[in-house]
Parts: structure tokens; sequence; C-alpha cells
């Protein structure tokens, strides 16, 4: 018998493939990886953001790609993790958002179902030990109000007022959580996300300077161009370094 | 030779003495039948349209759909019956979406119709299943073949169109088919002349309630395949309706 | 009793390209009693006609509810019935676990179609034999669609079906054009009072608080609810109150069989399957049909 079989069984399981005797394994670790996302709820509406970095281990593989991918007319999802899930995710969205599209009855999903979906198909996933090795955000403008809702690997799903994914949860949040208000606005939020983007590529090896913001409002989805955070190296700890006998870094 | 009565017409797996399968032959008949289709592939896109005979003035509108999307850029218009029609529809869709994921770019109109074709073909082989009772007109469009009409058979076979008609009037909208010059031909006044043709070959002492449906892949569509706008149709039906009370005055007079 | 050589089998075409089996089998749904549906622009009611087995046992059922907002109404086989409810439950449930929202009743309804024309093309399943009536809401308001076992499907205003389910559509289709704008009461006595007209004429049946059962879905958040035995009374004191319907109603005299035949056939007439002529069979309660 050769050392390599197909599995048999269902379609996901086809292109698994064992080692003959071995246990079977499947995704164990990320490869191309993106970092942080972040996602605020504002009174108008909705905003995320992400770098544009996909590292390869520690390597900065890639440096212009986008995290973000628009669902419908009112719903876009910002990605974090593995990369060619994050496009296998792209491709099953957009199938369901063309079956949608087909039924051609006034219907379509909105992005509280999207949402849902996604959340179904995580945990699916996860259960077959098999994830996608991803963290979705899933922003959305519905009914007049704002939707801001995650999605991690193991299909644990919920939605907030704040979110953060990557090195973001760690030194993002806590600087989202200061900032909202229930009456802030899209476009004060965006200055808010890029401020902590700029702390994320201080402080994150895997994140870059190019960034992208989007919103989604009553007018729609928008996503902005990629564009280069102006950054400040000069800060006098920066220069200097930590001193001697501190535990901290810088 | 006549099929009835000989015990030749009773299975597709059943060939006549003089080497026809007369079960795909009654096939056909369900659809002539039917509400009669028709589509136009013109300059700038693909337009096709269905007569539905309406059972009931209780039903809602718009109920009882011919017309079915398949893809971002692709649909079909059923004649015959309608539920075998939504089984070639629901394929279609299948199909696209299977092209989409192996290719990653949307399925080009000829290949659709020769999978559609396949898969009605695989209908007429064998005992346990009985022929499609529809046809299916195929529109669609792919940037390197342009906009593309098909109609697909229930023997199986599928051949490209300028302008092609199935079901109950398909002589005589064929007839006027013919007169259309389809290279200077925009979709807009397609969706008229196709209206006129539907009414023209409309049965009104058979079947006196109908309503037109239609759908496009065209430039004003940005290569989406969609409904045509309910407005139009209804403009371009009433205009149809027009002339064909005026044709028949003059022919009153005379 | 056999009408030619071209009736016994599902995959074979008449020579007019008629599937007789199919249409035999929309012959069921008249063997069972009737059930009516109305719509208005903010609520669906159906109502129904139960039948009874013997003077000792309980009524078939005529109304499943499917969720919390969907209901349907059966005439035909009452157990080929409980297969397609039991499908439209599982859908419905799967469609709330996957998108954490209520299924469109269109879309439900067009699977259960999908289903029941599968066994109109196959040989080893015989076609469906009973008709719906679905009741139901979702985004864009209240819907009353009806299925066939042929496989086609239909979004009406009012609608009936069943045993002389023709008559209760003679009443619809003078009245249906007001139900857009009705309350609920009065959407659920323009039911009940079609559903009387199918018993009109007959001398052993009226509508009766046992045998009469309602379903009403809305969109004002409420679901559905269903109306049995002693909450049914009112609504059958008022038809009494109202002119008996027998007065108004030429074509009730013969029974069901000739009014019946040529309306409940149109629909697939529709489809190119031509109506079938006579033999529709006598009325009388089957004891599998409801």
């Amino acid at each position: 018998m050769s050392g390599l079989r197909l599995t048999e069984g269902s379609r996901g399981l086809a292109a698994s493939v064992a080692v003959e005797g071995a246990p079977l394994t499947r995704t164990q670790v990320p490869y191309v990886t993106g970092s942080s996302v972040l996602g605020m709820k504002c009174a108008d509406g909705v905003v995320i953001a992400c770098d544009t970095m996909a590292s390869y281990g520690t390597l900065a593989r890639f440096k212009s790609l986008s995290r973000m991918h628009q669902v419908s007319p009112n719903c876009i999802l910002g990605v974090g993790g593995d990369y060619s899930d994050f496009q296998q995710l792209q491709t099953m969205v957009d199938a369901e958002m063309t079956a949608q599209y087909v039924a051609n009855d006034g219907l379509t999903l909105s992005p509280k179902a999207i949402h849902s979906f996604l959340a179904r198909h995580m945990y699916h996933r996860r259960c077959k030990v098999d994830p996608l090795w991803n963290t979705v955000i899933v922003a959305g403008f519905d009914k007049g109000e704002g939707v801001l809702s995650l999605v991690d690997l193991f299909g644990t799903a919920f939605s907030s007022d704040v979110l953060a994914t990557g090195f973001g949860l760690h030194l993002g949040l806590p600087l989202l959580r200061n900032a909202h208000r229930p009456d802030i606005t899209v476009a004060e939020a965006k200055g808010v996300l890029e401020d902590i983007l700029k702390v994320l590529f201080y402080r994150d090896a895997r994140t870059n300077d190019v960034v992208q913001l989007a919103s989604v409002t009553a007018a729609g989805v928008e996503i902005g161009k990629m564009t280069k955070l102006k950054t400040e190296w000069g800060y006098k700890s920066f220069v200097e370094g930590a001193r001697v006998g501190d535990d901290s870094s810088w | 030779m006549t099929s009835i009565g000989t015990g030749y017409d009773l299975s597709t797996t059943t060939y006549s003495p003089d080497g026809r399968v007369f079960q795909i032959e009654y096939a056909q008949k369900a659809i002539e039948n039917s509400g009669t289709a028709i589509g136009v592939s013109c300059k700038d896109g693909v337009v096709m349209a269905v007569e539905k005979v309406v059972v009931s003035k209780m039903l809602v509108p718009g109920t009882m759909r011919r017309a079915h999307l398949v893809d971002h850029h692709s649909g079909v218009v059923i004649s015959g019956l309608i539920s075998d029609g939504r089984q070639l529809a629901t394929r279609a869709r299948d199909e696209c979406s299977s092209y989409k994921s192996v290719y990653d770019s949307p399925i080009p109109g000829h290949v659709l119709a020769e999978r559609l074709a396949n898969f009605a073909h695989v209908y007429t082989l064998y005992a346990y299943v009985r022929p499609f009772g529809c046809a299916a007109l195929l529109g669609a469009h792919d940037d390197i073949n342009g906009y593309q009409l098909y109609l697909v058979e229930p023997s199986g076979v599928s051949y490209r169109y300028f302008g092609a008609a199935v079901g109950k009037g398909k002589q005589a909208a064929k007839t006027a088919l013919e007169k259309l010059d389809f290279k200077t031909l925009t979709c807009r006044e397609a969706v008229k002349e196709l209206a006129k043709i539907i009414v023209d070959v409309h049965d009104e002492t058979k079947d006196k309630l109908y309503e037109l449906e239609m759908c496009w892949v065209c430039e004003e569509s940005k290569n989406k395949s969609q409904l045509v706008p309910q407005d139009l149709v209804d403009e371009a039906r009433k205009a149809a309706e027009a002339a064909q009370d005026d044709d028949s005055d003059m022919d009153d007079d005379e | 009793m056999f009408r030619n050589q071209y009736d016994t089998d599902i995959t074979t075409y008449s020579p007019q390209g008629r599937l007789h089996q199919v249409e035999y089998a929309m012959e069921a749904v008249k063997q069972g009693s009737a059930s009516v549906g109305v719509r208005s622009k903010t609520h669906v009611v159906l109502a129904t006609l139960k039948r009874f087995a013997s003077e000792l046992s309980g009524d078939q059922k005529k109304l499943f509810a499917i969720d919390d907002h969907v209901v349907i109404a059966i005439s035909g086989l009452t157990a080929d019935a409980r297969v397609l409810s039991r499908y439209m439950r599982t859908e419905t449930q799967h469609h709330k676990f996957m998108y954490d929202e209520p299924m469109p009743v269109g879309r439900l309804v067009l699977q259960v179609a999908d289903k029941c024309q599968i066994s109109t093309q196959r040989a080893s399943k015989r076609p469906f034999g009973v008709g719906l009536l679905v009741a139901g809401v979702d985004e864009n308001g209240p819907h009353l669609y009806q299925t066939c076992p042929s496989g086609n499907y239909f979004e009406y205003l009012a609608m009936a079906i069943g045993a002389r389910s023709q008559s209760a559509k003679t009443y619809l289709e003078r009245t249906y054009t007001t139900l857009a704008e009705a309350g609920v009461e009065e959407l659920i006595q323009s039911a009940v009072t079609a559903l009387r007209e199918t018993v009109a004429s007959s001398k052993d049946t009226e509508l009766t608080t046992k045998n009469t059962a309602i379903a009403i879905v809305g969109t004002d958040g409420s679901g559905m609810r269903v109306l049995e035995n002693a909450a049914v009374q009112p609504y059958i004191d008022a038809l009494d109150a109202a002119s008996p319907a027998s007065d108004d109603e030429e074509e009730d005299g013969d029974g069901d069989n000739a009014a019946a035949a040529p309306a409940a056939a149109a629909p697939d007439a529709a489809a190119g399957e031509a109506a079938p002529a006579a033999d529709a069979p006598a009325e009388g309660p089957a004891d599998m049909q409801t």
C-alpha cells in the first residue's frame, strides 16, 4: 500500500491527506497570517480598520493585502488570521450571496444573518477539527442601526460596541473601550481607529503602516483606499530605549 | 408511422422500428401546450420573454415564475412544465457555482448550455425517469463570447440562436423574429418587439388572462441578469396591445 | 376503469404530452375535505373542514404548525401531508439555525414544490397526493401559497382546495378584492363563510365547532394561533345570522363533480398539463383523506 491515501467520506474531507497508520491531522498552524482588525459601533454606523500586512511566520511576506471583503450593499467583513482560509471564506460567502441574488425574491441576507451563517460554518469546521483559522469581524448597517459582530475559529460568536482581533485584542481593545461613546460619529471613530492602528504599528511586529478603513452607514459600505500612517519615531523612549534595571521594554 | 397503440411509445428506452424515440417527442408536446417563450440575442444584450397564462384572478401578480436567474451573468426562461423548469434552473445554478469554484470565473454561455443539455439528455436514457417536459431559453454574457442565447431542449440538444421561440405560438413567433435585424436591434427595442410578438401570438380565445415576464442580460443591466423592470414591460405590452387594436380596427374598416 | 395505456406510469407521457399519473395525484387533493385561505395586508387566515373517520373517532388533522410564522392546511392524503410537514419543519428550523432569522415563506414553499416535482419524474416514487395551503409572514408581509402534487406552486390573495372547493372559490372570487383592507375578525369570518360554501349543498354536513378549525398568522409579531372548538363558535353563529349561502349559489346543486373538475385542474393547465376530463371520484369520506 502506498504511504499516502485520500481519505474517504464527505466532500469537505476529500482533500485531507493522511499518512498510513498515523492519525489523521488537519490544519494545526496558520501559515500566511493577517493580524489586527479593529471595529467600533457608532451612532450613525460602524467603522472597521485593518493594516495590510500578511506575515509568513515572522517574515513580513505581503505588505499590501486587503483584509476586508464586501459581502452585500450593507455588510463587510474584516478578517484576521490565515490568509488562504480568508480567501476560502470569501469564496463561500460569495457563493451564498449569489444564491441569494438568483433567488430574485426581493430578499437577501441581513448582516445579522451573515454573522450567523459564518458562525455556523466556523463552528462546523471546528467540530471537524479542521477550522478555518480566522477571526472575522462582521460590520453592517441594518434597520437604522449599526451591526458589529465577531466569529472566531472555534465558532465563538458575539456582538459588541467595540471589537478587535489579533494583537489588537491586547493593545487595541482597551483603547477602543476608552474611546467609545454611544454618540460617537463615524468620522470621529475613523480618527480613533487610525490612532490605535498607529499604536499597533509601533508595538506589533506583524503589523505594517499601510492601513485601510471602512465604514458602513445608511449610505452603504465605503471601503477606503490603503493609506500610509504618519508615524513619529523621535520619541525619547524610542530613541534611548529601556533604562538599565527597568523591566519594561521601551 | 403512427405511434399510438403500437407499444413503441411507452418508454424512453424503446425505439420504434423506424428509429424514433416517441417519449421524447411527447415531452416536446408538453412544451407545445405551454405559453410561448421567445428570446433574441441582439446588439447590446440578450432579452427573453415568456407568456404566462394566469389561471386565476386571485393570483398574486408575479407568481408562477418562468424566468429564473441562474448566476449574476445568466438567466433561463422556461416554456413547458413550470416545475420541471425549476429543476433545470436549479441544475444550471449548480453548474454555475461549481464552474466558479473550479475556475474562479463565470461559466461561459456555451459551457453552461452544453452542461444543461447533458443533464436533460440523461433523462432520455433510462426507463425509471422521464424526459423534461420543458425547454429552457438561456441567456448569458461573458467577456470572451459576449452575449449568447441558447435553447436547451428535453432531447438533450442545444443550439445557439439569434432569435428562438418555443411553446404554443412558436411558429408565428419564429416568422416574426425572422423579420428583425439582430445586428442593429438594441435591448430597449427588443423589449418592445418581444412584447409585440407575444401579444400577437397570444390566443385570446383560449387563455384570457396572461402575464408577460421578461429577463435580460445587457449593457443597460451592467451585464447582470435581471428581470426587465416591470414598468418597461408594462409599457411595451401596452404599446403592443394598442398597436394590435389599431390593426384590428383597420381590418374592421376594410 | 383504465382510460388508456399511458396512465399507469409516472415516467410515461401521453401522446398529447400529458402526465396522467400526476393528474391523478391532483385528483387525490380533491378527495380530501376543503381548506380555505384568505389574506389581507396584515394577516393570513386558514379555515378547514375536519372529517371524522367514524362517530367514535377523533378528527383527522387538517392544520399543521410549521414554525412560529408558518402554518399549513392540507387536503388530500394525510399521511403524505405529514411527510411534507415534517420536511417543512426541518427546513424552517434549519434556516433559523443557519441564519438566526425565520425562513421566508416563499423560499420554504419553493423547496416543498421542488421536492414534490422530484417524485413526478421518477418511477421509484409516486407523487405526493396532497395539496397544501401555506400561510405565513415574513419581511415582505403576509403570504398565502398553494402547492400541488405536480410540483407547481402559486401565491394567492385567496384560495380554496379540496372537495367542493369550487363553491368556495366562486365565493372568494366575488369578495377577495375587499379583503386587502379587512381586519382580522372580518378576515376570519370571510374564510369561514367561504368554507361553509363547500358544505352548503350537503344535507348531512354543516359547519360546527367540532369540524371547523381556523389558523391565523399576522405581521404584528404575535405569531401563529389556531382556533378550535368553542373558540370557533362566534364565527359559526355569525354565519347563521347571515342568509344561508345556498340561496345564491347556483352551481351547488349537483355536488362537486361538475363544478370542481375544470377549475381545480386549471392550475396545471398553465403548466401545459391539460385538465383531466370527467372521472372525478364520488364524494364521501375516505379514511385516508382529510
